[in-house]
């Protein structure tokens, strides 16, 4: 008993997150998660701290890791100091570590993750490099999307920004060797090693369903992790 | 024995102590930075368990110390306070000098100011109020809102300022799961046509009757206990209160319109214990009371010979608790002065 | 609602934001979404207020998307957040001011867990230095770039060309603010105003002649989640958290939304849109939706900015109500003309101090 909570525990957020927890629900109360998933952060808390191996396990492998949505709001109130949220995260890093997000369809969902904005960040040195990302895949952006996109450059000009230009400036475009250092410590601190290994699991994952897997996000498994919601998920 | 003892504070503790220390014979300053003693039981209606009103209890500590000589100081606080060889060197703020042989200090608690629970809003949305506040509407004979109607949906939220890391109060101050049923039987009885809830994290009925009475509350009155901590309150379009609590019994996060919410403020060392901590040099806890030298049969004594602490500064009690240190209190000071001649 | 009992609360939170010589951050969902918002923040604090604002060629997002989507350990975070340190440093800068409420709240996280446990900074120090050869000092205040605009507002108020006033009848107009749940949910004393009252937006709207509107929900999330709106398959999270908040924000009819977040605007201004395709659904009045404005933006309105270099063209949820409310002169058919006006175009954000 405890190998798993060891595990977490050597994550610095796990142990700013976790005092002990006496079921009090303020955190439920105001998650707007857990207003709109089947998600009680109090439960994973209160899971966490059994230490039980098999408890957690289950964690790392189900759906309700998934839900939250980072906002924080349960810290500010939390009786005890604890921070749900915090040790959610740290689920999530272990549930990727050990290959275990890929048994529930939220987990899954890392790969789309990694080859968007994980890939913009590591390619461009932004989270979000929109251009070309169109209402196909964002179609809540509304036509006037449509017609930042189609004016793209003009647009950008026109609101003074630097795009893809030297110097600083709004999106401007990050010079190699800054991109090189960036690059470099995602290597060093193990950023690198968590995006290949949400890349093999996934691999694995999508070869278990039978579904095909390229480069990219135009293929069987990426538009299928990206879009599906089996609707077991909500109240 | 012509002893001199100087009791600081005039709440129930000190009343007792002095009533009693003066019917044996020593000579007693009473000391309250109040205008009239009583302490909290003034603003108090009626008291658990039985609900007697509190009237009668002050009733009962007037008449100890009534007639025995107390030498009795109103709107006084302390300002300097020094042991020189066995005796005390006390000096107040209307700047007397009192020379005493024996000090005892019941300064009492402080109710948890409610302000502080910033997401519950008192003071800032009109119908939040405290257990005491609502103490005082069942003393005036009326429960209302702030625009003169009658609620109906009325919430009392546990533990606001106890077993609270955010506010800095780890403890449970003991005395308020019990009060909130026994005002929610109150409000009941005022307002035959209005729903209670009680949100709670644990029913702490550890007293005697108080079991009974909580069952009363839920077979007789029909309170609603719901067991989550009310995580914020806000107000909404037709000043009524909307409240986001789990209810942790069936899982489920809970949004509620309350007409009135009443906070069950906890005990907090009182600031003019905290004065008194600073200028005379005693021992607090990490709960801010003052430190006893030992939990279990040392509850009166301090970290200086002859002084010695009465009631609620030590931690929080009720008023059968109250009476009890106090008395022995009394024998501690009996002890002392016996050895100290 | 007791006002003098929220004074209280605000007069707990004083926070310490510096007066001058700022190393800027960008936000990455500004940028894309409202790049307009960081131009007319520059050209105020440059040109209006004269001060030293520095903005690094080479620094990057802080990551905090790709962290808050958990696709890195949070030591590549702080190893990058420590790298835009390094560049401040070596600009002989020590005031950060992010353009980004998720950033700062990022950067507060991390000097709060440093001060908490050493060792971790030591670590990323040396992994910093490893990757990049780069070393760095603290910053020593780091304020948001809305705190920035908060502690002038007085300032930009006396320079102010409108008033968030209704010409037609005279009253001030009623304002939402909506606070970013990273600017002071995880550390309320780092917040003007604290976590529960925040009083960083409610202060420039009282100074530039608004009404501060409070309502039910104004402390819930937009909805962003990260992954919940990143993923398709998720967003029914975030437009669910944007619609509790317009329903419980409608009775009090308000004029505006105001917001520090970079995400927030970008949210309630689509899921407006969103709802009302799907189910018929407006929540302003007249039938039209409620313009959403980044903090940047209402200042920039006040100062007489036009509408079209501010960026408004790039909300969905039309702001021309607001617009003619206060009565700003502007050109409703060059909303969509690209052509730049030269007195607008120089360059503003490209000239470092
Ligand atoms: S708020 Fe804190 S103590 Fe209460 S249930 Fe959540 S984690 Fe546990
Ligand atoms: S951080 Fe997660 S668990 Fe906490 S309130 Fe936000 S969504 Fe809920
Ligand atoms: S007595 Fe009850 S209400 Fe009071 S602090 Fe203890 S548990 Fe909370
Ligand atoms: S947190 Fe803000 S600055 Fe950082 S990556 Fe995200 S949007 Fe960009
Ligand atoms: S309100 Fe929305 S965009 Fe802003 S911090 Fe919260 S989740 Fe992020």
């Amino acid at each position: 008993m405890g190998k798993l909570y060891d595990l977490l525990l050597e994550d610095v957020r796990f142990e700013e997150g976790l005092n002990a927890c006496m079921n009090c629900g303020v955190c439920t109360a105001i998650c707007p998660a857990a207003e709109f998933y089947i998600y009680d952060p109090r439960k994973i808390v209160d899971d966490v701290q059994t230490k039980d191996d098999e408890k957690i396990t289950e964690l790392l492998k189900s759906e309700t890791i998934w839900y939250c949505g980072e906002c924080m709001s349960c810290k500010t109130r939390c009786p005890r100091g604890n921070a749900p949220g915090l040790i959610i995260m740290a689920l999530r890093s272990l549930s990727q570590d050990l290959g275990f997000f890929t048994e529930s369809e939220k987990g899954r969902q890392q790969l789309a993750l990694k080859r968007t904005v994980g890939h913009w960040m590591i390619t461009y040195g932004y989270c979000l490099y929109l251009e070309g990302v169109g209402t196909s895949m964002h179609p809540e952006q509304g036509p006037v999307w449509d017609w930042i996109q189609d004016n793209w450059k003009e647009v950008f000009k026109k609101m003074g920004a630097n795009y893809q230009g030297d110097g600083p400036g709004i999106l401007r475009r990050i010079p190699e060797e800054a991109m090189d250092e960036i690059r470099e410590i995602f290597k060093v601190t193990g950023g690198m090693r968590r995006f290949e290994n949400i890349e093999e699991f996934s691999k694995k994952k999508a070869k278990e369903l039978n579904m095909q897997l390229d480069d990219g996000i135009e293929n069987e498994y990426f538009q299928h992790i990206y879009k599906t919601n089996n609707g077991s998920h909500t109240r | 024995m012509g002893k001199h003892v100087v009791v600081i504070g005039g709440g129930v503790a000190g009343l007792e102590v002095a009533g009693q220390l003066s019917k044996i014979g020593f000579e007693v300053s009473l000391i309250e930075k109040d205008s009239r003693t009583g302490g909290h039981l003034n603003k108090w209606y009626r008291l658990f368990p039985d609900r007697r009103r509190s009237s009668e209890v002050k009733e009962y500590l007037n008449g100890i110390t009534a007639n025995n000589g107390i030498n009795l100081m109103t709107d006084t606080s302390i300002e300097k306070f020094n042991r020189h060889k066995d005796h005390f060197i006390i000096i107040t703020s209307g700047g007397r000098e009192l020379i005493a042989d024996a000090v005892i200090v019941a300064t009492g608690f402080d109710l948890f100011k409610s302000a502080r629970k910033e997401e519950y809003g008192y003071g800032i949305y009109d119908n939040v109020i405290t257990s005491a506040d609502l103490e005082e509407m069942f003393r005036r004979g009326e429960i209302s809102l702030t625009n003169n109607t009658i609620p109906e949906k009325i919430g009392i939220i546990h533990c606001v300022g106890s077993r609270d890391e955010k506010v800095g109060n780890f403890y449970c101050s003991k005395l308020c799961c019990v009060t909130a049923v026994k005002q929610a039987i109150e409000i009941r009885e005022f307002l035959p046509e209005s729903k209670v809830f009680c949100f709670y994290m644990d029913m702490r009925m550890g007293g005697a009757l108080y079991e009974e009475l909580y069952r009363e509350a839920q077979e007789k009155w029909g309170v609603s206990f719901i067991r989550g901590k009310v995580s914020e309150a806000s107000e909404t379009i037709d000043n009524k209160l909307l409240i986001k609590v789990e209810d942790t019994l069936a899982g489920r996060p809970l949004k509620m319109k309350l007409d009135l919410l009443v906070l069950m403020a906890g005990m907090e060392m009182s600031e003019g214990g905290k004065k008194i901590a600073g200028i005379g040099g005693l021992r607090t806890g990490e709960n801010r009371f003052f430190a006893a030298t030992d939990n279990h049969y040392g509850s009166n004594k301090s970290n200086i010979a002859g002084v010695f602490y009465a009631g609620t500064c030590t931690a929080p009690m009720n008023i059968t608790e109250t009476i009890s240190h106090a008395r022995a209190a009394v024998v501690e000071v009996i002890d002392y002065l016996k050895d100290n001649n | 609602m007791i006002l003098e009992g929220k004074k209280a609360v605000w007069n707990d939170y004083q926070k310490e934001i510096a007066d001058d010589k700022y190393y800027y951050v960008r936000s990455c969902v500004r940028q894309n979404f409202f790049p307009g918002s960081e131009t007319a923040f520059l050209k105020i604090m440059r040109e209006e207020l004269n001060k030293d604002v520095y903005e690094h060629p080479c620094h990057t997002s802080c990551t905090g998307i790709v962290y808050h989507s958990d696709l890195v350990p949070v030591e590549t975070t702080m190893t990058v957040v420590a790298r835009q340190f390094a560049l401040m440093t070596e600009a002989g800068y020590e005031n950060l001011m992010p353009s980004c409420i998720t950033s700062f709240g990022l950067y507060t996280e991390i000097l709060d867990t440093w001060h908490h446990f050493p060792e971790v900074e030591e670590k990323v120090r040396l992994q910093l230095k490893k990757a990049t050869g780069r070393e760095f000092k603290k910053p020593k205040n780091l304020a948001h770039a809305s705190d920035v605009i908060f502690k002038f507002r007085k300032e930009i108020g006396a320079k102010a060309k409108y008033k968030l006033i209704n010409k037609e009848t005279g009253e001030p107009l009623k304002v939402v603010d909506h606070i970013g749940c990273h600017y002071a949910k995880m550390f309320p004393s780092k917040g003007v105003g604290g976590a529960e009252y925040p009083y960083v937006l409610t202060g420039m709207i009282e100074e530039w002649g608004g009404q501060i509107i409070d309502y039910p929900e104004r402390r819930h999330c937009c909805g962003f989640g990260f992954r919940q709106y990143l993923v398709q398959a998720n967003r029914g999270f975030s437009v669910a958290c944007s619609k509790e908040k317009f329903e419980s924000m409608k009775p009090f009819k308000p004029d505006m939304i105001i917001t520090n977040c970079p995400g927030c605007p970008m949210f309630l201004d689509r899921w407006q849109y969103v709802i009302n395709e799907m189910e018929g659904k407006r929540y302003g009045q007249n039938g039209e939706g409620i313009p959403v404005f980044t903090y940047e933006e209402v200042a920039g309105m006040v100062l007489g900015y036009d509408p079209w270099e501010l960026g408004l063209q790039m909300h969905q949820t039309d702001c021309e109500p607001v617009l003619n409310k206060i009565g700003i002169d502007y050109s409703p058919e060059d909303k969509y003309n690209l052509d730049i006006s030269p007195s607008y175009s120089k360059k503003h954000n490209l000239i470092n101090v």
